[in-house]
């Protein structure tokens, strides 16, 4: 008699059956049951159970399981498949619209997938990725915070000897100080300048925070030495083909006595890097401008590495400490005001390199960021797309459903249970969306070059990575289920006797549903037209402002920096001798984007050391300046160009407010190095900077430029006044090209992310009604039909063509002016949002709205008439014989 | 035919065992053999493979009662097996003479 205990457990043995193969259940059951035993009997009872489940649980491998249910299902499968594709070919028109939208859509999305990852995926490349950050300046003042990321050169120090934590810190320079930004280059054996870019400052340690990677030379000795300058490898390859440039020369602007000597050759940045250098010079021994500077100035962006392990709160902590026990008494000496406030508000921030681009701690610094807000718009706007696309397919299977609701009534009666036919029109729809994909490929692909102009991108479709592929499929399973769920159980559902009695007429119910979603899709489209329109009307606000000065007849002649002063001076004369000419400037300060900044604190003479002053843009320009650029002064009077106007200044309307007096003109002006001024004229408000903030104070001196020539050309014949420049361009410097802008194109450079953001609301707004009207076309073609013998009956009792016409748009057009009242107050709250409190703000008035209203409705009737009249005009007679 | 290393330490053991190879013996002279334990999943999943491959016949024995009343099922080389155990050990030795220091002494 065997114990009860002894038995092998019951679950185990059944769970196997339910998967087992029946012809090896004998042999496996027994095997088990005997191992079972045996362990039972040497070892426990417990172990014994565990090991049979141990064995059963390793049992479920491909080669036992049962074979009969297995191919029931595929053979199911296939069968969907044929007839979804049968299905496919009977309506062609109808398929190739459901399929074109959902690839259109298909499309957008994956394009805009492409977009955000690489938004998302700047500067997560590195390999202590969580140790890396830029140290910024934070102050805290009434519940609001702000972020900026200058600080003092000296600071470095400091860190270095006070914080144990920090690994190593760099501080660098971007904007255009000395000679970060553009410089003409060539090297000691070739005369002719070329014009590069992405050169920047830093400290040796910079290599080694970002780990650079390194071609030549090495990372940690590259920028050590004074002078020395590491290239990316673009460059090396540019200027020193096929050999190791370590130790050789590079020569900027000519000047041969301040030649670089290149220390090292780096792989080039990736593109989704937040800085992209191609030359970086280094501080370290540094005489004079970057890399000098004491506690007066905040010059410089840090960059540092903090131990593994450490604490970013600690670290950002121990800052504040020696800010309190050591800088702020060197800010003091250094004649800094306002310090009690500083102490009250101010603290450090360590910002995460990987946030550096997308910045969502909104640091305020000089380089190109992402936008966090755009990656929201374009993830929501690729959403609704995909949303239409599914809607689309849900309207018109259900439209078609009478069509099949005898193909339903006869696979129930013949035995087909509702889950396989859930089944078949799931598995159906699964095929359109993986037809779609297939096509949203191809348009994807095609579409790409232009949508990379249009988002200044580069991106590729990543064909080989190895989770694309799987991903798409997903996503075509996904949205294949999601517009196939309420097609599928809402034709299921039909009884088989009603249906064959032809008692039902499917399509009705599902009427109001379908009217729901044409006002849904309707609803998004004039949304996003509103978007387009509204974006359009602020850029020509923008564009068409008075800004204070001449921007379209005004051109700038770039890389002067290579003449020795006499020589610019002769060809500026030179250019005012031309007769098309009517005023020339030798300044780098220009209102508009690529400008050279310096800003000081001024205070009025008699204040200085009472209050904090105030901080103001500092242009040094002549006294050809503000001739040249149209600007106006309403009191005081122009340079003369005389000795006098070293200690003169001219400052704007929004300075002469913030010194707070009547008459502005000849009062004294002190700025934080003590140097003492005399306002000798106010100059109008001029937009400097970008329209969508208020015009800031700004002071101007007298002095002269180093790169930059204006000239203000008259409108006729402009090419003509540009070659003969070009002329005597080249009589001065024959071995360096030409270069020149518009001063309008480099004005609109400033809103190039405004730009793209108003195309792209255009492009989603066209692409959107494309899918909208598609879906409408069909659905109407659809009405149509099932109408056509009430449309000829009426013509025969007497209605005319126009009547008909309007009979049949009615329904839709419905739908479409409720689309349009939901959508207005929509669009008008999603503008006033995006717009947010920017200056210059274009106003929502309700023109706007009824202008995207009206393009709205007109798209819709002129899509529903294409149907509608031709039902309208068709011979009565042919369409009532038939019966 | 291809012969895989656990399929080949199987047709081992069942050679090894003559007339009583079955499941569990099979399994118990594999452990005995090489210090693994495999699953009774794994073991009959190369028994089905061998049997596929004809290197083995099986045929039905007695029933007892720890089985649960169900059959044996047992195996056996055919001679398709034993030529292709002869051939693997062929193969191995030939590689093997020409690896110096390698010794090649067996217990006999």
């Amino acid at each position: 008699m065997r114990e009860r205990r002894n038995i092998p457990p019951k679950i185990a043995q059944r769970l196997l059956l339910r998967f087992l193969r029946e012809d090896y259940a004998e042999e496996v059951l027994g095997d088990l049951d005997e191992k079972f035993l045996s362990v039972c009997q040497k070892q426990s009872n417990l172990r014994a159970k565990l090991n049979y489940w141990k064995q059963v649980i390793h049992y479920v491998r491909p080669f036992a399981f049962k074979r009969s249910k297995y191919s029931k299902h595929s053979f199911m499968l296939g069968h969907y498949i044929k007839i979804s594709w049968r299905s496919i070919l009977r309506h062609k028109a109808l398929s190739t619209i459901k399929i074109g939208g959902f690839a259109v859509g298909i499309a957008a999305c994956l394009l805009i997938a492409l977009y955000v990852g690489n938004e998302l995926s700047y500067d997560s490349h590195y390999q202590d990725q969580d140790q890396i950050f830029r140290i910024t300046n934070q102050w805290t003042e009434g519940g609001e915070v702000g972020r900026w990321s200058n600080l003092q050169g000296p600071l470095k120090e400091v860190i270095e000897e006070n914080i144990p934590e920090v690994e190593q810190v760099a501080k660098t320079v971007f904007w255009s100080w000395g000679n970060a930004g553009t410089n003409l280059v060539r090297t000691e054996s070739s005369q002719l300048n070329i014009e590069e870019g992405g050169f920047i400052y830093a400290d040796p340690e910079l290599l080694d925070i970002l780990q650079v990677k390194m071609v030549y030379g090495v990372r940690s000795q590259a920028l050590t030495a004074p002078n020395s300058l590491v290239i990316s490898r673009s460059i090396a390859d540019k200027y020193f083909p096929n050999v190791d440039p370590v130790g050789k020369q590079i020569i900027l602007n000519d000047k041969t006595d301040e030649a670089y000597t290149v220390g090292g050759v780096m792989a080039d940045f990736p593109d989704n890097s937040h800085i992209q250098p191609d030359f970086i010079m280094t501080l370290a021994e540094r005489q004079s401008g970057p890399g000098t500077g004491g506690w007066c100035c905040t010059n410089y962006i840090f960059y540092t590495k903090i131990k593994a392990g450490a604490d970013k709160q600690r670290v950002e902590q121990k800052l504040l400490d020696v800010r309190d026990s050591y800088v702020m008494g060197q800010l003091k000496t250094a004649g800094k005001t306002g310090l009690e406030e500083m102490e009250l508000h101010h603290s450090y921030y360590l910002q995460p390199i990987a946030d550096a681009y997308i910045n969502t701690a909104e640091v305020s610094d000089d380089i190109t960021h992402g936008s966090m807000e755009l990656v929201w718009i374009f993830g929501a706007i690729a959403m609704v797309i995909l949303l239409l696309a599914c809607v689309n397919f849900i309207n018109l299977t259900t439209a078609k459903s009478l069509q099949r609701a005898k193909e339903v009534g006869l696979r129930k009666v013949v035995g087909s249970v509702r889950s396989d036919l859930i089944g078949q029109y799931l598995s159906e729809s699964v095929v359109f969306s993986m037809l779609a994909i297939l096509l949203a490929l191809i348009i994807a692909y095609v579409a790409l070059p232009g949508f990379n102009q249009l988002a200044n991108k580069s991106l590729i479709m990543p064909w080989f990575s190895s989770w694309f592929l799987p991903s798409l499929c997903a996503v075509g399973v996904l949205i294949g289920v999601i517009s196939g769920i309420y097609p599928a159980f809402y034709l299921s559902k039909f009884r088989p006797v009603e249906v064959l009695k032809g008692k039902i007429s499917a399509g009705r119910g599902t009427a109001h549903v379908r009217g729901a979603m044409v006002v849904f899709q309707f609803m998004v489209t004039i949304v996003l037209l509103i978007g387009a329109i509204v974006t359009h009307q602020q850029f020509q606000l923008i564009m068409n402002k008075s800004l204070g000065y001449d921007k379209d007849q005004v051109i700038t002649i770039h890389g002067l920096n290579t003449l020795d002063s006499a020589n610019k001076a002769s060809l500026k004369q030179e250019v005012l001798n031309l007769p098309s000419v009517q005023g020339a400037t030798v300044s780098d300060f220009r209102p508009v984007a690529g400008t050279a900044i310096h800003n000081r604190t001024y205070w009025l003479a008699s204040a200085r050391l009472i209050d904090d002053g105030f901080e103001a843009a500092r242009w040094s320009v002549d006294e050809d300046y503000l001739d040249t650029y149209g600007m106006r002064l309403v009191a005081g009077k122009n340079f003369s160009g005389a000795a006098s106007d070293q200690e003169a200044l001219i400052i704007n309307e929004t300075m002469a407010g913030m010194l707070g007096l009547q008459e502005a003109v000849g009062v004294q002006v002190i700025d934080m190095f003590d140097q003492k001024y005399r306002v000798i004229g106010i100059v109008q408000d001029f937009h400097f900077e970008t329209l969508f903030a208020e015009v800031e104070p700004l002071a101007m001196v007298y002095g002269s430029g180093k790169s930059v020539l204006s000239v203000n050309i008259s409108s006729e014949d402009v090419a003509n006044t540009l070659s003969s420049i070009e002329a005597v361009w080249n009589d001065f410097k024959p071995n360096q090209q030409f270069r020149y802008a518009f001063l309008n194109q480099s004005f609109q450079k400033m809103y190039e992310s405004f730009i793209r953001a108003k195309s792209i609301f255009l492009v989603f707004a066209v692409l959107s009604i494309i899918i909208a009207c598609l879906g409408l076309f069909a659905l109407s073609a659809y009405m149509v039909e099932q109408r056509s013998k009430e449309v000829s009956i009426r013509k025969v009792l007497g209605a005319s063509v126009a009547g008909i016409f309007t009979l049949l748009s009615f329904d839709f057009i419905k739908l479409v002016l409720i689309a349009l009242l939901l959508a207005i107050p929509l669009g008008w709250f999603l503008m006033d949002v995006f717009l947010g409190d920017i200056h210059n703000r274009v106003d929502l008035s309700w023109y706007l709205f009824a202008f995207a209203g009206v393009v709205g409705v007109l798209v819709a009737m002129i899509t529903i008439s294409f149907e509608t009249i031709k039902a309208a005009l068709v011979n009565p007679a042919k369409r009532l014989r038939s019966e | 035919m291809k012969l895989g290393a656990f399929e080949e330490l199987v047709l081992l053991a069942i050679g090894a065992l003559g007339d009583d190879a079955y499941g569990v013996t099979i399994k118990e002279i594999l452990k005995e053999k090489t210090g693994k334990k495999p699953s009774i999943g794994a073991l009959h999943s190369a028994l089905y493979r061998l049997e596929d491959k004809e290197f083995v016949t099986t045929h039905e024995g007695g029933a007892t009662a720890e089985r649960g009343g169900r059959r044996k099922k047992y195996y056996q080389l055919t001679s398709y097996g034993i030529r292709i155990l002869e051939e693997a050990n062929e193969l191995r030795m030939a590689f093997s003479r020409n690896i110096p220091g390698l010794n090649l002494k067996t217990q006999e």
